[in-house]
């Protein structure tokens, strides 16, 4: 095992939320049936909107750009090309069409850092980002009770695997909550974005 | 070399895909703000021939020892200046001498661990060595990972195997780092992510297995350097391959605002114990106007004449080079020997005749500020741009790494003027960058 | 010396020059210092041959202090030997003691004494110095230039040092800068250190007269950069308040007590 600063911890975590966010946000989006207004642009390429897919996109570049050591430039190359499918995107008159790559981009992102990555910990912490993203992005959009309870086991598998820093407590109240008939999707927020903490 | 130039830029424009893909990139500030930019890549290479290339590596190794020898010198005994070698004030005048280092025995009694020494070859073929970098010579990643893509690009012009593989620099690096490592890890220490070099440092972290750190990841205790993992662990470092210059390297030795030093690291490599590459206070060997003297230093230390020559240089320091340099004005270049980077340097044809007198006044008045050379008519070589073949000036930066001896890198990074009038090669200039190809006979 | 802290510090590296060491002209004896608080520290001689504390205080802090004392055995007679090649360096000016436009003025402006040899000559810029410059408490700071104290024509026992490498170095006399104590109650001294065939004898610009046995030597280097008693880095602290309190009495000889 090689040693992991703590810098590079967090860095690895955030790139795991930030892609997800850009990869559910495009799947989200309304474009894909065919409706593609002035104002979803403007959600999704607004460089100076911290919530934009752009900006989302951005925010996981400047994490991967330092963690070239970590991740190696091939599983690095594929943030890159993302980069540029969004700079085509925001330019493009069928933005989908180069979104839909930067989504490729994103999956061939995971699937070689899950195979080219050597370090557990590494892949791990990726991916417990991923999982945490995608328990907090479903908990605030609308997906099924299911898919929720699914993606905190989810979450409850991969965080025992990574030697991150979390709250055993707000854990186990995760998985209640998401046990429960109706879910509190207010507290499900509440709880998983406090579960890892960096020291 | 089998394949012909213009099969090379038939592929330019893969290769080129291939290097953005990667994120090739340099960084620079205009107006204040960072941005991120491709370094241009040209696809046609600089080739040296074998026995060629032996001469120069021979001159090389000689160069580099003769710098290091000198540099082990003017911190211990002095004795090039007690016989008069060299006038005492260029050394202890000069901004890179630093007396914090005088009586240091750096690890393995290695200064310039890397060394960047740029050469030009004239239109005769003669070459002439421009300036000694060995402080933080940067750019050998970029040839290698050019080599890389090229390779993958165009197959067949590396199919007859004739050409010397340059990927080998991570091996070299690591090779050195190990040899001066005082116990423990080895790590790149890096200013951080909005430096011009940033891709160079985490590429050679990636490719060595060095760790890529930040001063955040470091802390001195016990008189000993230890990097702290992310569970608070502490693995002791023991050598440090740091892109940060010595003014901010300790904040508690040297400039205390810096943010981007490791406090006590200098106390502890006073003491033996980290390596630090390459050593602080290598600044006093590669002067402007040191470079003078270097075919002096190979002469005195090695007891051999210099092999690879200076481009002719005065010194108005000098009362007789004064004179010279006055009369010749016109045809030469001044350089200041505070500046780099292509700054400061004035060709003397280029200014009006105002500018002229202001300038030989301030030569007058501080004469050890400036060094001049005759302009050398660069052999040009032809870069692809928009279709067509044209010529170019570059130069070449030669890497020498210095472990238990000088290896010389069989390759090196050619950078070019993409101004057709101009001799300044610099990336923070514009400037643009080839690979060398070093041919095995 | 002590520091004291606006808000609490913490991660607090410092490197201490404050540690007579015995030469040629003093011997130090019963030597005690007490850091506080301190969690690593360590020392070395820096290469100027002053003997330096280094280290850290991780833990959260809104006062950190040292105390050092001993006795100093002075000889006026004993000698400093130095090497010339090692002297050398003392010849070229330091961003602290560039000499500027009017540091130069008033370098040409003295009488040629081209007689003299470099010791009487320093001396004797020394007396000139002294009749064009005054001395006000508190006029400078410590990151104040020679030239710009020569510029107002005043300023404290480190602005007369400065100054006086400045016009000594302006003719290539290998000269230093020194930070000591004299007797009484109050902050540090400086002085200056002009090599003289083969060893190094003090002149006290403020004082416009020769060192005696009642100086002892702190530290030496180029310039009061080289001699700060403290040079440290540390987190949060907000604005520091540094209070250096000096006391030197006479014991009499044989006595063991403690100053």
């Amino acid at each position: 095992m090689s040693i992991l600063s703590c810098g590079n911890s967090g860095r690895l975590f955030w790139l795991g939320r930030y892609t997800e966010r850009v990869f559910t946000g495009i799947r989200a989006l309304p474009g894909h049936s065919g409706m593609w207004t002035e104002a979803e642009a403007e959600k999704c390429f607004d460089g100076s909107n911290p919530e934009s897919l752009y900006c989302s996109l951005m925010y996981a570049y400047d994490n991967a750009i330092v963690l070239r050591d970590e991740i190696g430039s091939d599983t690095f190359s594929y943030i890159q090309m993302a980069v540029y499918e969004m700079n085509s995107a925001k330019k493009s008159h069928a933005p989908m069409l180069n979104l839909q790559k930067v989504s490729d981009n994103i999956a061939a992102f995971w699937g070689m850092a899950d195979d080219a990555i050597s370090d557990e910990n590494v892949r791990g912490i990726i991916k417990l980002g991923k999982r945490i993203e995608r328990v907090d992005l479903y908990a605030r959009g609308n997906a099924g009770n299911d898919e929720i309870r699914r993606e905190v086991t989810r979450l409850t598998y991969r965080i025992e695997k990574t030697g991150l820093h979390y709250d055993p407590e707000n854990l186990s109240a995760l998985n209640e909550l998401a046990e429960n008939e109706t879910i509190d999707r207010p507290e499900m927020i509440r709880k998983v974005e406090s579960l890892v903490y960096f020291p | 070399m089998k394949v012909t130039e213009e099969e090379l830029c038939r592929h330019s424009d893969s290769v080129n895909e291939q290097l953005a893909r990667y994120g090739v990139k340099f960084g620079i500030y205009r107006n204040g703000e960072f941005h991120e930019q491709l370094f241009p890549f040209d696809v046609i290479p600089r080739v040296i021939g074998s026995g060629e290339f032996v001469y120069l590596e021979r001159g090389l190794k000689q160069r580099v020892a003769a710098l290091n020898a000198f540099l082990r010198d003017i911190y211990s005994d002095r004795k090039i200046i007690a016989n008069g070698v060299i006038p005492e004030e260029f050394v202890f005048s000069g901004s890179g001498y630093l007396a914090q280092c005088d009586g240091v025995s750096p690890p393995g009694g290695v200064y310039s661990h890397i060394s960047g020494i740029d050469l030009v070859q004239g239109k005769n073929g003669s070459w002439y060595v421009l300036e000694d970098n060995l402080r933080i010579p940067s750019g050998a990643s970029y040839p290698m990972v050019a080599r890389e893509l090229c390779m993958r690009s165009i197959p067949s012009a590396f199919s007859d195997n004739l050409t010397e593989d340059n990927r080998n620099y991570p091996e070299l690096l690591r090779k050195m780092m190990d040899y001066v490592n005082t116990g423990g890890h080895s790590v790149i220490l890096t200013p951080g992510r909005f430096n011009a070099a940033y891709f160079e440092h985490s590429y050679f972290a990636e490719r060595t297995g060095a760790r890529l750190v930040t001063c955040e990841d470091l802390t001195v205790e016990n008189d000993r350097l230890y990097f702290i993992d992310y569970s608070g662990k502490k693995e002791q470092v023991g050598a440090v391959y740091r892109r940060i210059s010595d003014e901010y390297i300790d904040p508690v030795s040297f400039n205390r605002e810096s943010l981007i030093g490791v406090p006590h690291i200098f106390d502890i490599y006073r003491k033996g114990n980290v390596a630090l590459i390459n050593a602080p206070g290598n600044g006093a060997a590669d002067d402007k106007g040191i470079y003078y003297f270097v075919p002096r230093m190979v002469k005195y230390y090695l007891g051999e004449e210099a092999i690879l020559q200076n481009a002719p240089t005065y010194l108005p320091y000098y009362e007789e080079d004064m004179k010279y340099v006055l009369a010749k004005f016109d045809s030469l270049v001044i350089k200041d020997v505070a500046e780099a980077g292509g700054y400061g340097v004035v060709f003397g044809s280029k200014l009006s005749a105002k500018e002229k007198a202001d300038f030989m006044a301030m030569l007058k008045a501080e004469p050890r500020r400036f060094i001049a050379q005759e302009v050398i008519d660069f052999r040009d070589i032809d870069i692809y741009e928009g279709g067509i073949r044209v010529p170019r000036k570059a130069d070449l930066r030669a890497f020498v790494l210095t472990g238990d001896e000088p290896v010389v890198w069989k390759s090196g990074l050619t950078r070019f003027s993409r101004n057709p009038d101009s001799f300044i090669v610099n990336s923070s200039q514009g400037g643009g960058f080839k690979d060398t190809w070093v041919m095995k006979d | 010396m002590s520091l004291d802290f606006e808000r609490p510090a913490w991660e607090h590296s410092f490197k201490l020059r404050c540690f007579p060491s015995s030469d040629g002209r003093q011997k130090i004896s019963g030597e005690h210092i007490k850091i506080s608080p301190v969690h690593f520290s360590s020392s070395e001689r820096d290469s100027f041959g002053n003997m330096c504390i280094y280290g850290t205080a991780k833990q959260v802090h809104t006062h950190f202090s040292v105390d050092v004392g001993g006795i100093a055995e002075t000889d006026i007679h004993g000698v400093i030997p130095a090497e010339s090649h090692k002297a050398a360096i003392f010849k070229y000016e330091t961003p602290l003691t560039k000499a500027g436009v009017n540091i130069r003025e008033f370098h040409r402006s003295l009488e040629p004494r081209g007689w003299m040899g470099e010791f009487e000559r320093a001396v004797y810029v020394m007396g000139m110095l002294c009749d064009d410059f005054s001395y006000v408490s508190g006029s400078t700071g410590i990151a104040t230039t020679a030239e710009e104290a020569f510029t107002m024509r005043r300023g404290v026992c480190q602005d007369y040092a400065q100054i006086l490498l400045a016009l000594c170095r302006l003719e290539r006399i290998p000269c230093r800068y020194v930070a000591g104590m004299i007797p009484g109650e109050g902050a540090t001294h400086a002085w200056t250190e002009i090599f003289d065939g083969g060893t190094w004898r003090g002149v006290d610009p403020t004082h416009n007269r020769a060192c005696d046995d009642t100086y002892i030597k702190i530290s030496a280097g180029r310039d009061a950069g080289d001699c700060a008693i403290n040079q440290g880095v540390f987190y949060g602290g907000g604005r520091q308040t540094q209070t250096v309190r000096v006391v030197v009495s006479e014991v009499q000889p044989g006595k063991n007590s403690r100053p």
